[in-house]
């Protein structure tokens, strides 16, 4: 069977998908998707090499979350749910059109998720900064 | 030429995998998020408090589940962008096997983790 492939025409080295001049929405979206799968995955396996220090006791797990307080890892959780929301929501019209789904209205349906990942972020944001 | 959406007919297998392991992590990835961080107070949890909640049977079958479909989703996208990095069509088998075999690491490595901090 035929391996599946998310390649867009003319889209395949990833120096051609970071080339966005004179492209619109479609590969602007397959380009992001991309970079966030990708910067995703690190932060997979980021995220249980942190986990791993909750292995060597609470010592060392409890000093590590009192790190975590600094603005740099509260920049870096906004730069990944920003990365989760795009990833995701984008996800959500590539399936859907995938199947044949809203294939007709994919613009809108592209603007209304991102708008809507704006939203959610505002959100986490708003509800991140009233829990302190 | 321009890129554009609605060309991506998708019907092989690893790209429903991949649609299925996606759509399964909204609800995963939400739960994970809100359980984990969102109603911690401070966004992370002491290390008493990790205990006490992965003593909940339900909660480390929820976290090996969203683990298992997280992998999946995401050997299937880094095998389907190195393909279309333009790796020759011989290397690929052994391609696919090496980031398989990754993923089971990266589960078994989970479990692990996810047993030590139960014990």
């Amino acid at each position: 069977m035929k391996v599946a492939e998310e390649a867009a025409p003319g889209l395949r080295r990833p120096s051609r998908w970071l080339d966005l001049r004179g492209r619109h929405e479609g590969a602007w979206a397959y380009a992001l998707n991309r970079l966030t799968a990708i910067g995703l995955i690190a932060y997979l396996y980021v995220h249980l090499g942190v986990l791993s220090l909750l292995a060597h006791g609470p010592s060392t797990w409890n000093s590590f979350l009192a790190t975590t307080k600094a603005p740099f890892f509260t920049a870096l959780d906004a730069v990944v749910l920003l990365g989760v929301l795009f990833h995701s929501l984008n996800g959500i019209r590539v399936v859907l059109t995938g199947v044949g789904v809203a294939v007709r209205w994919h613009r809108l349906l592209f603007r209304s998720l991102m708008a809507l990942a704006a939203i959610l972020f505002l959100v986490a944001g708003l509800l991140w900064s009233i829990r302190g | 030429m321009r890129a554009g959406f609605g060309i991506e007919k998708r019907s092989t297998t690893s790209w429903l995998w991949q649609a299925a392991t996606g759509i399964l992590l909204l609800p995963l990835l939400a739960l994970h998020l809100i359980a984990n961080h969102f109603v911690v107070a401070g966004g992370e949890r002491n290390f008493a408090e990790v205990a006490a909640c992965m003593g909940n049977p339900a909660i480390v079958v929820l976290e090996v589940l969203f683990l298992v479909v997280v992998t999946s989703h995401a050997m299937l996208g880094l095998r389907s962008i190195l393909f279309d990095m333009g790796v020759p069509t011989r290397w690929r088998p052994a391609l696919g096997r090496g980031v398989a075999i990754l993923g089971v690491l990266t589960v078994a490595y989970g479990i692990w983790l996810t047993i030590t901090i139960i014990r």
